[in-house]
This record gives structure tokens, sequence and C-alpha cells, in this order.
């Protein structure tokens, strides 16, 4: 039988559960993300060391592959900076709203910024998901299990894209970079809450012109502004339970 | 050395992330617990997200360009198909996109020969 998730006792219990809910398609998810990274820092010759220490210190795809293309590119270190800022930006709103599940957990608060590191789309969404089915004094220690679970999986990634780039087929590549798209498109549109919806389907018909409009701030200002439609809706959108009439 | 601005690029980066994470910690630790700017946040997130998404698909940067638009867009369709018709499996969801995406390549290829 499975343990469920609300009988976590202890905390090495609620780590291993958390390793074992990452092992599968989380974590395949990001050795195949990273191994696509690997593979492109390879190709813009950052070193091997840098490459590793990446989905650990950034832990954050779409940052990382604008620090290395950029970096390719022998662009200036503001440019770096900026693109980069650009590009993770999410992690904002995403460590604001992820924050309210360790409320009730009895480390103290300072560790927070630690845990942060460990955000990404997929403990994000595993956390806003399943956290409350935890007991509250265990989430620290699933989040970690789950967490660290991928980061290992991102750097294996990693070190598996830059050793084998030239061998690799261009089939497998490219099935290993679309994997990226499925994979978050069908996580984030899994949402009950209308609001989360709206904000989801409002994005993806704002993204890429808004990319167009600005490549630097395009995504970050698309997610603003159907971010904060959704929330102005919300009220409505929950009074009537269909978004099709407020969408529409 | 070029070494050393390597690594001085790279830490910038480091630190261009988690100034974003950080915030997000401080803020959260000033205002109470049941404020609606975590909810308005969490909507934020989504749009964002779905616009990295999108962007990914409709104009992506490297390999995946080459592929032509349509050959990224019906296996997409295929994927949530998979996804929302057989139960809300996400590795169904992905095995239905990559099926599509290799078929569609597999042919692509051949017909450009």
């Amino acid at each position: 039988m499975r343990q469920s998730m609300k009988d976590l006792e202890t905390n090495p219990k609620a780590v291993l559960k958390g390793i074992r809910n990452a092992f599968g398609v989380p974590a395949l998810l990001l050795f195949s993300a990273m191994t696509g990274f690997g593979s492109m820092a390879q190709e813009q010759g950052l070193s091997l060391y840098i490459s590793i220490l990446s989905p650990v210190l950034i832990w954050g795809l779409p940052g990382q592959v604008v620090h290395v293309e950029l970096y390719g590119l022998g662009a200036p270190l503001i440019a770096i900076v900026l693109g980069v800022a650009g590009a993770n930006a999410r992690f904002l709103p995403m460590t604001l709203s992820m924050m309210p599940v360790f409320d009730g957990a009895p480390h103290n608060r300072r560790w927070n910024y630690f845990l942060a590191q460990f955000i990404s789309i997929n403990t994000w969404a595993e956390m806003l998901n399943r956290g409350h089915q935890i007991k509250a004094d265990r989430r620290m220690a699933y989040f970690l299990g789950f967490s660290l679970t991928c980061m290992i999986a991102g750097i294996i990634g990693v070190f598996n894209g830059y050793m084998l780039f030239e061998s690799m087929p261009k089939m497998i590549s490219l099935c290993l970079i679309f994997l990226v798209p499925i994979y978050f498109g069908l996580l984030m549109s899994n949402t009950i809450h209308p609001p989360f919806l709206l904000a989801f389907v409002s994005g993806c018909l704002l993204g890429p012109p808004m990319h167009l409009l600005t490549q630097e701030w395009g995504l970050l200002l698309s997610g603003v502004i159907s971010g904060s439609l959704a929330f102005m809706l919300r009220n409505r959108l929950k009074g009537s339970g269909n978004i099709k009439e407020v969408n529409g | 050395m070029a070494d050393s601005s390597a690594w001085i690029f790279f830490l910038s980066a480091v630190f261009a992330t988690y100034v974003w994470r950080f915030t997000g910690v401080m803020i959260s630790h000033r205002i109470e617990a049941n404020h609606p700017i975590f909810e308005w946040f969490t909507c934020l997130a989504y749009g964002i997200i779905a616009s990295l998404v999108a962007r990914t698909l409709i104009l992506p940067s490297g390999m995946l360009a080459e592929v032509p638009l349509w050959q990224r867009l019906t296996p997409m369709v295929f994927a949530f198909l998979g996804f929302y018709l057989l139960g809300k499996r996400l590795w169904v969801g992905i095995v239905f996109g990559e099926t599509a995406f290799i078929t569609l390549l597999w042919f692509g290829e051949i017909s450009s020969l």
C-alpha cells in the first residue's frame, strides 16, 4: 500500500515520499531539459564546472539559457544581468505565492530564504497542488526531498548533454527540447481555480506578440497583464463558474 | 583572464535570479497570511509561465526553430487530447505529444527529400 500524504509522521518519511514522487515524470523532465541545456553550454564554450553549477545556483532554465546565449555572443555584463533578471523574474511571484505553504511549519522563517532557492515551476506546482495534503510541519522535508531529486536529475542531465553533445542524434535532441513546452503546458493548464486558468490562457495568447515587441521584458509584461486581468476578474469568475462568459 | 570573467558573468546571472526569490520571501514575511496579494501573485506566475510556454512553442530559439510551426502545434494538440481525455495523467499526454512530434518529423524528413 502506498502511504498517503496525510500520514507522513516523521521528516525522513516525508523526505522519502518527496523523493519517490519526484522520481518519475518530474525528474525525467529535469533530466531532459538540462540535457538540452548541457549541449547548448558546450556549444557556446561554457566550462563544465559552470555548466554543472548553473542548475544548482540559478535553477531556472530560461535564465540559464539567456546566460549561456549572451555569454556565447560576448555580450556585456549589464546585458546578461538584465536578460537573466527578465527571464527569471517569475521567481518573485512564484516565491511569494508559495510561502504560505510553509506558514504553519515550526522552522525558523529565515530558512525560507534558503528554501526559495529550490523553487522551480515543477516544485512550485507540486507544493501548490499537493502541499496542503501534507501536515504543515512535514512540508519542508517533503519539499526538500522532491526538489533535491529534481535538481540532481538536472545536474546529471547537464553532464549528459555536455558530454554527449556531438554524438547525440538530432531527432533525440529535438524530442528532449520539445518535452519542455508539452510538460509545462499540461502542468499549468491543469488547475481547477478559474482565475489561474484565465491567467494561463491569456498568457499563452499574449506571450508571443509581447515577446516580438520587446525580447527582454516581453514575458514579464505579458504575464503581468494577463495575471492582473485574471486577478481583477476573479470574483466574477468564481460567481459564474464559467470562464467563456467573461473571456469571450 | 577569460576564465575569471566567465565566473563573474555566471555569478552575476546567479545574483540576477536569486534577487527575485529573496524579494519574494521578504515581502511574504511582511504581510499577513491571507492577503490578496498572494492570489494576485499566483495569477502573475501563471501568466508568466504561460507566456514562456507559448513563446518556446511559437517563437523558439535554437534547434526547435528549424521545425515548421504546424509541426510544433499539432503535437501540442495531441498532448492535450491525450492528457484531458485519458484521465489527466502527465506521462500519457507526454507520450501522445512526443509520438505525434516524432511522426511528423519523420514524414517531414521524407517529403523534403
